[in-house]
């Protein structure tokens, strides 16, 4: 489900989506292929993302991955996502602690 | 293999559809991984075979028919969710079990293992009729009027691949109840059945439509009472197929029967149904006494026997042991045989994930039903778990085999057996965590004492609008909102699902995450304060109304 993504300053985008095989959360690359680890994820300014959307889209079956999007985030070290829902979706269910997703580089 | 008791046994013509429809998804599965199939083109298949992608993985829903299961299928989900899943399952409130950490992959091999005990995850998802759902006290309580199983399963006979109903404008659910007491929330479904002993002895039906909750929610209105049993097919086909005719398919938002009923009114749609039906070959739906009995006849009996003490060794039992005590107060129920009795097993431990099992868990329990109950487990629709058919004199060793493995929670029907939805830990439709706000209920509420104090609570709590959480239903409801990618929660009271059904209504604006269990908290304080005796909390909002607990919710915000 794409949410309208509004940068606020200082924010970046980064690309995200699900893996086919199992539909686990991945992160966009600089070299156009997807990890699990947020901060593997390269991070875009407004005006480039749109190019690098279509190019992911285009790029996902090849790569296996379903429902590529973009969304913001804070660019520290690994980039922390504005919102609650992709928190989760980069960290992991905050109810089982134990199922938490690597995140570092 | 002997019958099972208490569901429908399947026969050969079940097991080649189910084979012949896994090899279908199989062959779906493969031509979605090498390119084939796009996403938008495999989505509604995965989906037929109840496959969701969540924000983590995909999620299996598997159908428990009327929420019925034997011993030997709640250990081959225990031990599915132990070797393709993350050693937990979680039971909904439509009386089926998700499986959250599932692969594409494994998909094809998980149904075929289901289909080994008679399981399939079919019409669990997507637009049509889905599993129908019943009363768990079904073919044991006291105070039921007609066991609602056996017309479960000729619905569920009939809606199961139904050519004409497999696109529907939206999903379709239906509930069974044959107890004057409505325990299937009949009118927060699509289509609610209430069955009751006719003049002549068969049952008859009191049907309720336009029933639902999400974001409208709306309580169904009585269709039709009387429906003899030869013409409840009939009548129900007649009902789909108004609502397939008309039923919006331009706005998702707008597409649930209950839109329909609402806009044309319930007396034109009594009408249109009865058109319907003037124009029907009757014969072709005609439920002869013959099929219904051929059904009955495919359900073992239990055999109900205990000794003559069975009541009195249970009677010393309660009176020596508080703690069982509380727990045979809060967790049972009668049984229709005096040295039987129904046990409700809470799956909502203090601090706990409502609805969740692990595999460990399931596994002991599908031991604990064959020492105990004839190997039937019904899986109830607020997220617990019943033992049907107890003797009486054995319900201590239950519970204390239940103790074992922290399934001994005496909480049913109090505050802490919340119903709650994944949620934004899971969904990708949430707004916010339903599952958090439910533990830390939960660990406020942990003393079982309090929550008998308490009494008769009910809270539910979804992550959207969508309201799997049933929170319109719920005494208390909580419902999830995002500003701005922040977690909020809208608080209404006085809903309710049973009998005299009631919509909640918002007490005050939505609050944020962190203030939300406080708030709570204050509000069953106040609800305390001020009680008569013997009050439950309903009991007391209606008498005072919304202020007094708007005022203590709200007071330190
Ligand atoms: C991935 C997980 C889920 C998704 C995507 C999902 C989706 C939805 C949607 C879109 C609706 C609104 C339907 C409408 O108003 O037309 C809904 C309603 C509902 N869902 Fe879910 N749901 C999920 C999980 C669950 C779970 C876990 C339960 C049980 C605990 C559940 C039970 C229900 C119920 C009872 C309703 C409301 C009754 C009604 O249809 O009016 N769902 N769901
Ligand atoms: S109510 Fe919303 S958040 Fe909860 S499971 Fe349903 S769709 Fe997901």
């Amino acid at each position: 489900m794409k949410r309208p993504v509004r940068l606020e300053l200082g924010q970046k985008l980064v690309l995200t989506a699900n893996r086919l095989l199992d539909g686990r959360t991945v992160w966009w690359r600089e070299d156009g292929t997807w990890d699990l680890r947020i901060g593997q994820a390269v991070l875009l300014d407004a005006d480039v993302a749109e190019t690098a959307l279509s190019r992911a889209v285009e790029e996902a079956q090849r790569e296996g991955v379903v429902g590529v999007y973009d969304t913001a985030v804070l660019p520290v070290v690994p980039p922390e996502p504005v919102t609650v829902r992709e928190k989760i979706r980069a960290h992991g269910p905050t109810v089982h602690p134990e199922f938490a997703v690597e995140t570092a580089q | 293999m002997s019958v099972p008791v208490g569901h429908y046994q399947y026969d050969r013509i079940d097991r080649d559809f189910l084979r012949a429809r896994i090899a279908e998804f199989e062959g779906q599965v493969k031509r979605r991984l090498d390119g084939t199939l796009s996403e938008d083109e495999f989505k509604p298949l995965r989906l037929m075979n109840g496959l969701y992608l969540q924000l983590h993985a995909y999620m299996l829903r598997v159908a428990i028919p009327y929420g019925i299961l034997d011993s030997r299928q709640l250990r081959k989900l225990g031990e599915i969710a132990q070797r393709y899943d993350r050693d937990y399952g979680h039971f909904t409130t439509r009386q089926n079990i998700q499986f959250n950490w599932i692969r594409l992959e494994d998909t094809p091999d998980i149904l075929r293992e289901l289909a080994e005990v008679d399981m399939h995850a079919i019409q669990t998802s997507g637009n049509c009729i889905r599993n129908v759902t019943s009363d768990e006290y079904a073919g044991a309580a006291a105070d039921e009027l007609v066991d609602p199983r056996v017309h479960a399963e000729v619905l569920r006979q009939w809606s199961t691949l139904h050519p004409e109903f497999t696109f529907l404008p939206r999903k379709f659910k239906i509930a069974i109840s044959g107890s004057p007491n409505d325990r299937v929330a009949a009118r927060f479904h699509d289509i609610g059945i209430l069955a009751r002993p006719g003049e002549d002895g068969a049952p008859v039906f009191r049907i309720f439509v336009g029933g639902g909750l999400g974001r409208t929610p709306v309580i169904g209105e009585e269709l039709f009472d009387g429906v003899r049993e030869e013409h409840l097919l009939a009548t129900l086909e007649a009902i789909l197929r108004v609502y397939n005719a008309h039923g919006r398919r331009d706005n998702i938002y707008k597409a649930r029967i209950k839109i329909l009923v609402q806009a044309i009114g319930v007396e034109a749609y009594r009408e249109a149904v009865e058109a319907e039906l003037g124009q029907m070959e009757l014969d072709r739906y005609r439920l002869t006494p013959e099929a219904v009995a051929a059904i009955r006849a495919r359900f073992a009996v239990p055999l109900l026997e205990a000794p003559d003490d069975a009541d009195a060794v249970l009677t010393q039992q309660r009176r020596d042991d508080p703690l069982f005590e509380r727990w045979v107060r809060s967790n049972t129920h009668v049984h229709r045989d005096p040295g039987h009795i129904i046990a409700t097993i809470s799956l909502k431990p203090a601090g706990g994930i409502p609805g969740d099992a692990t595999s460990a868990q399931i596994g002991r329990l599908a031991d604990l039903a064959d020492a105990y109950s004839f190997g039937e487990i019904r899986i109830t629709h607020l997220q617990n778990v019943v033992l049907g058919h107890v003797r009486k004199d054995r319900l201590r060793d239950l519970w204390l085999g239940l103790s074992e493995v922290g399934l001994a929670e005496a909480n049913i029907g109090l505050i802490g057996d919340i119903v709650a939805c994944p949620g934004l830990d899971y969904c990708a439709l949430a707004n916010a965590r339903s599952i958090p706000i439910a533990q830390k209920l939960g660990a406020r509420f942990a003393d079982t004492a309090l929550q008998a104090e308490i009494g008769a609570l009910r809270i539910n709590i979804s992550g959207c609008i969508n309201a799997c959480g049933h929170h319109h239903a719920g005494n208390i409801g909580l419902l999830g909102v995002d500003k701005r990618g922040e977690e909020f929660f809208q608080l209404t009271v006085g809903g309710r699902a049973e009998n005299g059904a009631a919509l909640g209504t918002i007490l005050g604006a939505a609050l944020p995450e962190d203030e939300t269990v406080d708030a709570i908290a204050r509000l069953v304080d106040c609800y305390l304060g001020l009680r008569e005796s013997g009050e439950t909390f309903l009991e007391t909002l209606t008498r005072l109304g919304h202020e007094p607990f708007r005022e203590a919710a709200y007071e330190a915000v």
